[in-house]
Order: C-alpha cells, then sequence, then structure tokens
C-alpha cells in the first residue's frame, strides 16, 4: 500500500473527528456571532447575542448554572471518590469488575428515562413522600421534593455520578501501594498520605472526572426540565427553548460559553496534570 | 497493601449500597407502573398487561422502535471500527496523546451543545434530515467509549507475537489478522455492544438532527413534552431498560468467553 493511503486510513478516525466534532463546534461559534433578521440568520461579526445572554435576565440562568453544576460535580465527587478509592485498593479484580458492571449498567440505561422515574417518585403524592410521611418524618407530604432545586440535584447526580467513578479508578489504581508504604513508615499519618501521597497522584483521574461532570452538567437541558419543572432555568434547557424561537445566535451563544469553559478545563487537564498516568493506565505500559 | 480498617470497609460497603439503591431504585417505578390497572403504584394494586398490548397495536412505537434498531446496529458497526483504526494509530504515530484527546473529547461536550453543532453543520452544507444524520450523531457520542474498550483490550496484547509474526515471513495485514484480531476479538465485539447500547439509549443529541423521524427515545421525549407520560409510555420505558439490560448481559457473556484474549 502506497505511503499516503496508509496515512490516510489510519488516519480516518481523527479525519472523522475533525469534520464531524470540531468543525461543527467551530460553526457553532461562528454562527454566536451571526445576526438575525426577522426569522433568518445571516453571516456577520457581532456580539449582540452574547449582550442578550450576559447582560439580561439570562445572566441570572449563567450564575445558576454555574452553581448548580459546581455543587453538584462536588457532591458526585465526594459520593464517587471513596468509592473508586476503595475499589482501586480492594485485591480481588472479580468484585472491583462487578461492582464496576453494576455502576456501568445505570449509567447505560437513558438517563432521561430514570429522571422521569425519579419524578413519579418524588411526586407530592408518590411514594418516597408516602414512605416519609409513614416512618413519621412528616406530618404532610413535602411540597417541595419535586420541582425544587432539591429534585434537580437528584437528577444531576444520578444522572453523573455513576460515570465519574471510572477515570478516577484508572488513576488511583495506577498508584504504586509502596509509595503509601513509604508514607506511612515515614510517620505520616492517613490522612496526611491521602493528602500528601494519593489525592495529587489521583489529579488526572480527578481532572477528568470533573470535565465529564462539570461540563456535562452545564449543558444539561433534560434534567431541569423533567426534575426541574416549570420555570426552572439552567442553561441547557435555555438553548432548547432559544432554540425553539429560532434564536440560532442566542443558542449558539450559550452553548459556545460551555465550549470555552470545556476548553480552559481540558488544557488545565492537558498541562497542569500528568496525563500520561492516566493514559498509561488505558495503554498499558508505555 | 495497606491493611484498611473494619469500620472503613463498613463504610465503604454501606456507601455503596445506598449508591446502588439510588441507582437501581427508580428502575422499577416504570415497570411497576406499567403492570397496574390504575397507572398507579399503591397496595392495592391490581395487575394488567393492557399498557403492553396498547403499547405493540401503537404503529408510531413500532416505527420508532424499528428507526432505533437500524440506527443503534449501524452504529454498533461503524463506531468499533472508526475506534480500531484510531487505536493502530496510536501505535503508529508519535502525536499520542493528541489522538486519543480528540478520540474521547465528545465524552466531554453536552448534548445539547453537540447536537446543536450538529445542526448547524448539516444545515450549512444543506444535508436533509435522514436516518444517517441520526447515526452520525450516535457514531460521535459511541466513538470514545468503543475507542476506550478497544484501547484497553489492545493493551493487554503484548506486541512480542507480532514481531514473532513478522520473524516468520508475515507482512503487517498478516500479522494484525491472523495474530492479534482474533486476541483482541471478544474486545472488538464488547465494543459493538457497547456502542450500540449507547446509540439506542442516546436523545438529545438525536432531537436535534431527526427531522420527521423518530427513535423510539425521541419518541417518548418528544410526547412528555407535547402531552406529558401516560401508563404506556411507561410501558416503553420498561421494554427499553429491560431491552438494555439484556444486551448488556449479552456483553457481560462475550466478554467472559475470551481464551484468546489472555495472551501475554
Amino acid at each position: 500500500m502506497p505511503r499516503a493511503y496508509r496515512y490516510l486510513m489510519f488516519l480516518s478516525p481523527v479525519i472523522f473527528m475533525i469534520a464531524f466534532v470540531v468543525g461543527p463546534i467551530m460553526i457553532m461559534i461562528a454562527v454566536s456571532f451571526w445576526q438575525r433578521q426577522g426569522f433568518a440568520v445571516v453571516p456577520a461579526f457581532q456580539l449582540d447575542a452574547y449582550a442578550e445572554f450576559l447582560g439580561g435576565v439570562r445572566t441570572a440562568v449563567l450564575s445558576r448554572t454555574l452553581t448548580t453544576a459546581f455543587f453538584a460535580t462536588a457532591l458526585s465527587l465526594l459520593v464517587a471518590y471513596p468509592i473508586a478509592y476503595y475499589l482501586a485498593r480492594m485485591s480481588r479484580p472479580k468484585v472491583v469488575r462487578i461492582v464496576l458492571m453494576l455502576l456501568t449498567i445505570p449509567f447505560l440505561i437513558n438517563y432521561i428515562i430514570r429522571n422521569f422515574a425519579w419524578a413519579y417518585l418524588l411526586v407530592r403524592t408518590g411514594p418516597v413522600n408516602m414512605m416519609l410521611m409513614q416512618l413519621g418524618l412528616t406530618d404532610g407530604p413535602v411540597d417541595r421534593l419535586l420541582y425544587s432545586t432539591f429534585s434537580v440535584y437528584v437528577g444531576l447526580l444520578a444522572s453523573y455520578m455513576p460515570f465519574m467513578v471510572f477515570p478516577l479508578w484508572l488513576s488511583l489504581s495506577r498508584i504504586d501501594g509502596r509509595l503509601l508504604e513509604a508514607s506511612y513508615m515515614l510517620g505520616a499519618s492517613p490522612v496526611k498520605t491521602f493528602l500528601r501521597v494519593t489525592l495529587p497522584l489521583s489529579m488526572p483521574g480527578l481532572f477528568a472526572a470533573v470535565i465529564f461532570g462539570f461540563v456535562g452538567m452545564l449543558g444539561e437541558s433534560a434534567v431541569p426540565l423533567v426534575l426541574g419543572g416549570a420555570g426552572y432555568e439552567l442553561m441547557g434547557n435555555t438553548i432548547t427553548s432559544a432554540m425553539n424561537v429560532l434564536n440560532y445566535p442566542l443558542a449558539a451563544a450559550m452553548s459556545t460559553v460551555t465550549v470555552l469553559l470545556m476548553v480552559v478545563l481540558i488544557a488545565m487537564w492537558y498541562f497542569l496534570t500528568d496525563i500520561r498516568t492516566f493514559l498509561g493506565q488505558i495503554m498499558g505500559r508505555e | 497493601m495497606v491493611n484498611d480498617s473494619k469500620i472503613a470497609r463498613i463504610a465503604f460497603v454501606t456507601l455503596l449500597f445506598l449508591v446502588l439503591v439510588f441507582l437501581y431504585g427508580p428502575l422499577l417505578q416504570p415497570i411497576l407502573v406499567s403492570l397496574s390497572a390504575t397507572g398507579q403504584i399503591d397496595s392495592g394494586m391490581t395487575f394488567t398487561t393492557r399498557w403492553y398490548s396498547e403499547m405493540i397495536q401503537n404503529q408510531m412505537i413500532g416505527r420508532s422502535l424499528w428507526t432505533s434498531v437500524v440506527a443503534a446496529f449501524l452504529t454498533a458497526i461503524i463506531a468499533p471500527l472508526l475506534a480500531l483504526i484510531a487505536a493502530l494509530a496510536i501505535r503508529e504515530f508519535r502525536a499520542k496523546r493528541a489522538i486519543i484527546l480528540l478520540m474521547i473529547l465528545p465524552l466531554f461536550i453536552p448534548p445539547v451543545t453537540m447536537g446543536l453543532a450538529s445542526a448547524f453543520f448539516l444545515k450549512l452544507l444543506g444535508i436533509p434530515s435522514s436516518l444517517l444524520t441520526i447515526v452520525l450523531v450516535q457514531v460521535i457520542w459511541a466513538l470514545p467509549f468503543a475507542f476506550l474498550v478497544i484501547v484497553t483490550v489492545m493493551a493487554s496484547f503484548n506486541t512480542i507475537y507480532l514481531e514473532a509474526a513478522y520473524m516468520s515471513g508475515a507482512n503487517r495485514w498478516r500479522a494484525f489478522v491472523d495474530v492479534e484480531l482474533p486476541a483482541i476479538l471478544p474486545g472488538i465485539s464488547g465494543a459493538a455492544i457497547f456502542s450500540g447500547i449507547i446509540a439506542f439509549n442516546e436523545t438529545i443529541r438525536t432531537t436535534m438532527v431527526q427531522g420527521p423521524y423518530n427513535t423510539i427515545q425521541t419518541y417518548i421525549w418528544s410526547t412528555f413534552l407535547q402531552v406529558g407520560l401516560s401508563p404506556q409510555l411507561f410501558a416503553v420505558m420498561a421494554s427499553l431498560i429491560l431491552i438494555t439490560v439484556a444486551m448488556v448481559l449479552v456483553m457481560v457473556g462475550i466478554s467472559l468467553s475470551r481464551p484468546a484474549a489472555d495472551v501475554r
């Protein structure tokens, strides 16, 4: 096979990604600068969409989305990290595989279906309220279980947390146990060992989990619709409602902001942490 | 390995148990509602298969399911193929990290954003919505997962066997097809099923490029947005949950029967 053909074959997935992922994202960024004329959009370079997004009432949407994504990511980490940590220290690979599989199955089942289920469970007359009343924890049904910040957090955690275990586990299981033993032998307490040895060494995985969780939640559109209820606006469903009224530049501008944040986080991941340890775990020896 | 205290172990098992209840508990809800005569879960529930027979008679559901199956099938072929080539490319080129980052990039792009970008892209090029545009966004979403699965499996294959093949006179193609491919085949079929499951369960990206076509997931989503949920819709959801779990079991079955992949 001539050299050029061989390169073309090997690079076909790269070309695919550039053509159908990077390219469309670039186009979307371009559209965010375009001008609306009636129902049409014409190429231009103006910042109207950004002014509309960052100037008006939508600033509140942006700040609410950032806070929600931040705290929901932090909560997910608080759950996912201990699980990944313990899994990485487990000596029986069979058990580890079973647990990882158990975490994968819910992730694979459409998360929107799972959010519908949560909406049903959390509604005023639903099973969760019934249980709370039967246990005598509340006198009457709790009104704000569904269509509240609480239910949105439940939905975000259920949707994003299971997968966050994976990069964390990859990173943590890569840590050489002898380093921990050395730390103990040098007199460090378990807490200090964790903070000075384990945590820094797990940063590549932690970063990957944070990017997946935070950026995903930032653009999440189904959870606020299903579990937030009418009027609960996060950036994701604001993007779809802008689309529905054909305000393409605004939808593009809001999406561009999520992409921008993603790029910044990935750049930090790439340059600040040693992702070789992380990728090395995937690729075997390097 | 440093021994963990008993308390730590109990705390871990408790946390894991609670997380699994949190993740699996809600899955029972659509199943129970779909079997309940009143469409409600309560203590005096009577069972019925009414919603399922209504579901089967609904032609919209049948048609959407067919679209879903075809799209998932095509994704299950295209995504692992591209993933395999990408995994080989990592061995071939020096820009390993850049290739990996590019291949897993869609993991970090929110569904709405990717769907929106794809919609703009297709509109600009004048490509009408079709089954193929649905497959395109589903391949984009499945590819990172297929890639990670295949790269992991290929990492457990010792390349010294390839060198042995070269020394026995095989060219690169023959060495790959005769020596490496049989060893990594379970991984590739695993990646194929994984891609199929991912595609079968995709909603938001698909809604942006579906045009007049519905997959079963976008059918549920648009019915929810227009008229809300019904017991019949919960019957669809319960079926989708069971189909997905069945596909996972097939995938696990394949990965357990992996005699060849353990060549080291």
